[in-house]
């Protein structure tokens, strides 16, 4: 425990003494900022054209969290796909460039607390990125008022949203530090994951034009696919199943590949 | 306190170390001696448990390294061939990591800390970023890395490289202070180093041991009928420890350059 603790610390020691966790935090606000405002500028058109039209019905069913949140939300997704492997990378290749590998593997600390206390360093960093996208709801409710003074967001569906997009980090770290414990250079361990987990991303698009089951593969497989239910404020056993099990997966694979340097 | 039988490594069709054994009581300091490639690095790399011996066993306070390493690792304090450290660190937070890793009680870290700087000589640069400190800092860093816990057993992989005469000698007498209540094995190509640290002397060969004897031991065997003292080998470093020390560049500061040639 005290191992995991150490090790953990000193990966945020890092990630904030070093421009990474700023910069990533910066990637993530700023196209946040940047799909939040289409997103509020889409809202803002349609209820244009259909108060000109008299479309009242439609207008009552339209909310901001649909329209602006779960959208916005989505987008946040691909950016966790692509910012998390910059997160990663350095968590075990850097150690065994500097040589630092041996000082860590000849301490009385088991395989799997280096992997936990890296995983949960690097978790951390990438919630505090998530954690940025949740101003934007809030900001809605600053300046947004709901249909009978309520709050203009739901924020049940908020919550499930941001836990969607947290499963989906802590599925992106787990693979990209089993990724980076497999290589001794940080470019290499960066680029792999991010062919992994854009690929998970994307698979997706095989579900167009496909029938039976090659489309529930596809479909089955897919990383975006799976965050869909969280979007819309349902929490399915079979997303936090996905999710997870390529969280134990990933740290089970980080974890063997570290003690297999031991038999080398 | 180490027991070392038949112990060889290969590296595909490359024998690093072949078929070794050798034993170490408590209290005993005694140097690795061999050229480059001899297996020295290779022999330490698997006594602390960084890599796996081929075939033989190897045992540190009655526990094999293979067997439970996490015993073994808990009483070894270890200096790699290239100092373990973080460059994007200072000394003080890499030390704090350290000791952490190696389970000191919270309490005692800061005092602990104290005591293995004061021993190493690096209390001026503890808050410097380690990337900017010369190759004699960085090395006393990891040796003082080593020290941390107060560990049975040091093991210590060329702990003077890098160092200048001066400090080559702080580390000698550093060593032989620790001697009483520690068991060191060091390694070194050089034989002088060797002879006045170490009670016993190891010499390596291709992967093959040599020679096991005390120094005398060795002078008696290899050159029979010549007495050889310490003396003869350590008299160029007093005189080079004379001109350079700090009470002289004091007394002369106006003449650096006699002071040069007189070293050579």
């Amino acid at each position: 425990m005290r191992g995991i603790l150490a090790i953990a610390r000193k990966e945020l020691n890092v990630y904030f003494t070093t421009p990474i966790a700023y910069v990533a935090f910066m990637v993530m606000a700023l196209f946040a900022a940047l799909f939040f405002t289409g997103s509020v500028d889409v809202y803002r058109n349609f209820v244009a054209r259909m108060s000109a039209y008299e479309g009242q019905e439609i207008l009552e069913h339209l909310n901001l969290t649909d329209v602006v949140v779960s959208r916005l939300f989505d987008s946040v997704g691909i950016f966790i796909v692509i910012l998390s492997p910059f997160l990663s990378m350095r968590l075990v290749a850097e150690e065994k460039r500097g040589r630092t590998f041996e000082l860590i593997m000849t301490s009385p600390v088991r395989p799997f607390e280096i992997v936990a206390g890296k995983y949960l360093a690097a978790l951390g960093v990438l919630s505090v990125a998530i954690a940025i996208v949740a101003a934007f709801p809030v900001l809605l409710t600053l300046y947004a008022r709901g249909m009978h003074g309520g709050s203009p967001v739901e924020w049940q569906t908020v919550g499930t949203g941001l836990l969607g997009l947290f499963l989906l980090g802590a599925m992106c770290m787990a693979v990209g530090l089993f990724v980076s414990s497999l290589t001794d250079s940080v470019i290499v361990a960066a680029l792999i994951s991010l062919i992994v987990l854009l690929g998970l991303w994307l698979v997706t698009i095989f579900t167009i034009g496909n029938q039976g089951p090659a489309r529930d593969l596809a479909q089955g497989l897919s990383a975006s696919e799976h965050l869909g239910a969280f979007l819309q404020g349902r929490i399915e056993l079979k997303d936090i199943v996905y999710y997870l099990s390529f969280v134990a997966l990933g740290l089970w694979l980080s974890d063997r590949a570290i003690e297999g340097q031991r038999w080398v | 306190m180490i027991e070392v039988s038949h112990l060889t490594k290969r590296y595909r069709d490359r024998v690093a170390v072949d078929d070794l054994s050798f034993s170490v009581q408590k209290g005993e300091v005694i140097g690795l001696l061999g050229p480059n490639g001899a297996g020295k690095s290779t022999t330490m790399r698997i006594l602390t448990g960084f890599l796996p011996a081929t075939s033989g066993t190897a045992k540190v306070a009655g526990f094999d390294v293979f067997e439970q390493p996490l015993e073994v690792k808990r009483r070894i304090g270890y200096l790699p061939e290239t100092p373990p450290v973080y460059a994007d660190m200072t000394p003080r937070a890499y030390l704090t990591f350290c000791a952490g890793l190696k389970h000191c009680p919270r309490r005692a870290v800061r005092g602990e800390i104290d005591r293995v700087a004061h021993l190493s000589r690096i209390e001026d640069v503890l808050d410097r970023i380690s990337g900017n400190l010369s190759k004699g800092y960085l090395q006393r860093v990891g040796l003082a890395q080593a020290l941390l816990g107060d560990p049975e057993v040091l093991v210590l992989d060329e702990p003077t490289v890098g160092l200048d005469p001066l400090q080559i000698r702080e580390v000698r007498e550093l060593v032989k202070g620790l001697a009483s209540k520690h068991t060191i094995i060091l390694s070194s190509h050089i034989l002088p180093e060797v002879a006045m640290t170490c009670q016993k002397v190891l010499v390596l060969n291709g992967g093959k041991l040599v020679d096991f004897d005390t120094l005398d031991g060795l002078i008696a065997k290899h050159l029979p009928g010549r007495s050889v003292t310490l003396d003869d080998i350590a008299f160029l470093e007093e005189i080079y420890s004379k001109l350079v020390s700090p009470v002289a560049a004091g007394l002369a500061p106006s003449q650096p350059s006699a002071a040069v040639g007189g070293g050579r």
